[in-house]
């Protein structure tokens, strides 16, 4: 899968994932999943590391080594791609 | 008072434990999950079975946790020794509380809910107050019956609420505590937030990793000073306190704002100082978050900080059950005059720096907090006195 | 006492916003599904994780806190809270045998979901409390306002009660036999004689304190009992209305909802009333769950301010006016309530 289709995909799965109400397209791809930016949380970044593990069959077994893969679409896709299983 | 936890089946029995040190965390044995012989928790080893002959019920419609609460409830009314007109009074409320309720039976409950089967035996036993219902059904008792879930901290407030309930003069004694048992449910929900520990919990250790679960039930026998006469008195409930900490549906405050003001209310309720108190029975679960919050809210209000431990590291966090197991615990520190040791405690957290008691020792308390914490930030603290 | 200064009602009916209660919205499949607002002053970052009960009870609320002061407590009744997320939890739980599970819906799960979700939005750090206890979760509640009412009047306090219809309720319901097995309607519920009710849903609100200048309603008392004896129940109701006996009632509040086997309780207490009182009935509007008996409030405090009724509640017309009224409720045969409410 090309990288710009995988971002598409992943902004789709982030929006139906976590029932956000911006449209996936709406999101930039370097805006910051936490903090300013999505404003996401500590449950989302748990949520977010279940869908890499459906989705993409990548398992991540610490939160906070997650949040440093967490950090913008550009950051999860370049891990998707490079750990990808699925 | 009544009780039943992984470390005994009465007062008496958990009193010993507590004084030797004991822990009734390991890995699950009865239990039936993926984590069995993995996540420690604090497992009653009594099995569902014996639970139902020892009570001669026939396993219909009746749950784990409807069990062990009638075992801890009988305890403390055979203890109390109340004439039997007492219990089916309408002056004699029970108020319980429990997180879990029949959801203990996780695999019937998902059939049912998804109407796979004709419907099994437990479908009006889900609920949190099927419970109190059982009881009340059982014994008949005649007065206000409530259930109260609010997480952590359910059973202490089911305290608060009996404790208010005489006050006010709605009733004239009042059984009031909690239960919860082992349930896939919530093993695997805690275990999806990252907040179990892999290993036998650390309250307020530097290198804590998290909560183990537990199961328990307890009961305190509340009533009048006037209305008690001869009868024995184990405490006098001085003070209470609930509050919202308002920062996370699923984390406390770094400032730990709800546990500070609901120890602060209980004070106020109490009329005490902060210097008054003794011990405090910490809630202390071992997570980074709770132990860390938790002592930045007794470091705020206490200029000096009192004695204190978390029983949790005997017996891991019975939920809904916490705060009346802990309510018994604390009042027998009280009673006997002595402090239980906060187990596998090395080093103290960074900052906080707070070292909680690790050897059991006699001590004199005229005063006892008691805190539980939970989802959602509702925090209580209770305030038991020398009677 | 306690006294009720402001309501908030979303029902099945046209309870909420623009109040409409003259109309009757029919049933459809034997349930009484809310008409819910749209939410407005929830965070989108909070409404996107509600399930339906929570965003029913803190749109309810919010609606009745705007401009006022921040409350002193939070009291909730409800028996199944986040029912719905519960068992989306439970359905992961099996799905994926214990593995690696969203935790999102079992943090939505907890009962007292809709009270902590309150206190978050209104930085409220008072005492937060959630009643469970099934068809008495409401008066439980009301009781524990009560009892806030009197040691710290000034209040005010939120005092509410919130049910949904979700998928999972209903089928647990619908198998223990508690809802019509036949297709049915809301129109027609009392005319039946079959077992069972029509599922219903809804979150009621009040904000109320200990102070009686410029409220709509007090309730004066709240008694309940656990009993499936008729003799049991009248007894107690006799006494409830022998305490109260210097207050003539002009209107019982009648829980009655179509199951023809608890009719006979609603039919004795009926009996025991005073020439002259009417007697009117809601579940055919809301629907039959654990906290109705709230919905019944809702309805006492309408009446009095409205000083008229739907045509389609009444069962019997009332010869006095909008004064005091009783509420009679019984959930599931053996949890029996009575509310005595004044103007």
């Amino acid at each position: 899968m090309e990288t710009v289709e995988l971002k598409e995909q992943l902004k789709k799965q982030i929006v139906q994932f976590l029932n956000l109400s911006v449209k996936p397209e709406d999101i930039k791809d370097n805006e910051p999943l936490f903090g300013e930016g999505l404003g996401l949380d500590s449950i989302d970044s748990i949520e977010l590391i279940v869908l890499l593990s459906r989705e993409y069959g990548i398992t991540i077994q610490d939160p906070k080594e997650g949040r440093k893969v967490l950090v913008d679409i550009n950051t999860m896709v370049d891990y998707i791609e490079k750990n990808r299983t699925k | 008072m009544g009780i039943i936890s992984s470390i005994g089946d009465s007062v008496g029995l958990n009193r010993n434990a507590l004084k030797s040190g004991k822990c009734g965390i390991s890995t699950l044995g009865l239990f039936p999950s993926k984590y069995s012989g993995e996540l420690p928790c604090g497992e009653i080893k009594t099995s569902t079975e014996s639970l139902c002959e020892k009570f001669q019920e026939n396993r219909e419609g009746i749950t784990r946790t409807s069990l062990l609460a009638r075992h801890a409830f009988e305890e403390a009314i055979n203890d109390a020794g109340w004439d039997k007109s007492f219990i089916t009074s309408p002056e004699t409320a029970f108020v319980n509380a429990t997180t879990v309720g029949g959801m203990c039976l996780t695999d019937e409950l998902y059939r049912d809910a998804n109407a796979a089967t004709n419907g099994s035996l437990y479908l009006s036993s889900y609920d949190c107050g099927s419970v109190a219902l059982y009881l009340q059904k059982k014994f008949r008792i005649g007065g206000i019956i409530n259930t109260i879930n609010t997480a952590c901290s359910s059973s202490a407030n089911a305290i608060m609420f009996g404790a208010r309930l005489i006050k006010s003069g709605r009733a004239k004694r009042v059984i009031a505590g909690g239960v919860d048992s082992l349930s896939k449910f919530t093993l695997n929900g805690f275990h999806a937030l990252h907040i179990l520990s892999p290993e036998i919990c650390r309250p307020f250790d530097l290198q804590r990793k998290g909560l183990n679960l537990g199961e328990g039930a307890a009961f305190l026998l509340l009533e009048k000073e006037e209305d008690i006469h001869d009868r024995k008195v184990f405490a006098e409930i001085t003070g209470y306190g609930n509050t919202n900490d308002s920062f996370h549906p699923s984390s406390l405050s770094a400032e730990g704002n709800g546990p500070y003001l609901a120890m602060r209310e209980a004070l106020n309720v109490s009329q005490l100082k902060p210097a008054d108190i003794d011990f405090i029975n910490a809630h202390g679960t071992g997570t980074e978050n709770n132990d860390a919050a938790e002592s930045k809210a007794m470091i705020r209000l206490f200029e000096k900080q009192p004695a204190f431990a978390s029983t949790k590291s005997n017996i891991g966090h019975t939920l809904g059950a916490a705060g009346g197991v802990e309510a018994v615990y604390s009042i027998l520190g009280l009673l006997h005059q002595e402090a239980y040791a906060n187990l596998h405690f090395e080093n103290a957290i960074e900052g906080a720096g707070l070292v909680p008691v690790t050897q059991n020792m006699p001590m004199p308390i005229n005063h006892i907090m008691s805190n539980s914490f939970g989802f959602g930030g509702n925090c209580t603290s209770l305030i038991f006195s020398k009677a | 006492m306690l006294y009720i200064h402001h309501t908030a009602c979303i029902s099945p009916q046209q309870s909420f916003g623009d109040i409409n209660i003259e109309a009757l919205h029919e049933s459809v499949n034997n349930q009484l599904l809310a008409m819910e607002p749209v939410y407005a002053g929830i965070p989108p970052g909070l409404l996107r994780r509600m399930g339906k009960a929570v965003k029913m009870g803190v749109g309810a609320a919010l609606s009745l806190l705007a401009d006022q002061p921040i409350p002193a407590g939070i009291l909730i009744g409800t028996a199944n809270g986040g029912m719905e997320d519960c068992i989306k939890f439970l359905n992961q739980i099996i799905e994926y045998d214990e593995g690696m599970l969203a935790p999102g819906n079992f943090v939505q799960s907890t009962a007292n979901a809709i009270a902590s979700q309150l206190g978050l939005l209104n930085h409220n750090h008072a005492y937060n409390i959630t009643h469970v206890h099934r068809g008495l979760a409401f008066e439980n509640a009301l009781i524990d306002a009560m009892m806030l009412t009197a040691e710290r009047p000034e209040g005010p306090y939120l005092l509410g009660a919130v049910e949904e219809i979700s998928t999972y309720n209903f089928n647990i319901d619908f198998l223990d036999g508690w809802f019509k097995k036949t297709p049915d309607s809301n129109l027609r519920l009392y005319n039946t004689d079959s077992n069972g009710s029509l599922a219903g849903e809804g979150a009621v609100m009040f904000l109320v304190n200990g102070n009686p200048q410029s409220a709509l309603a007090s309730v004066k008392s709240v008694q309940f009992l656990h009993s499936d004896d008729e003799a049991e129940v009248a007894t107690a109701f006799g006494n409830f209305l022998n305490k109260h006996a210097d207050e003539a009632i002009d209107w019982m509040i009648s829980g009655e909802n179509g199951d023809q086997r608890v009719g006979h309780f609603y039919t004795r207490c009926e009996s025991m009333l005073a020439p002259g009182t009417g007697i009117c009935r809601f579940k055919h509007m809301c629907g039959e769950f654990s906290t109705a008996s709230a919905i019944g409030l809702w309805l006492a405090c309408y009446m009095i301010q409205q000083q008229k009724l739907p045509g389609h509640m009444i069962k019997k017309a009332a010869t006095r006016g909008f004064g005091k009224m009783v509420i009679y409720n019984n959930y599931k045969r053996y949890q029996h309530s009575f509310m005595l409410i004044g103007n």
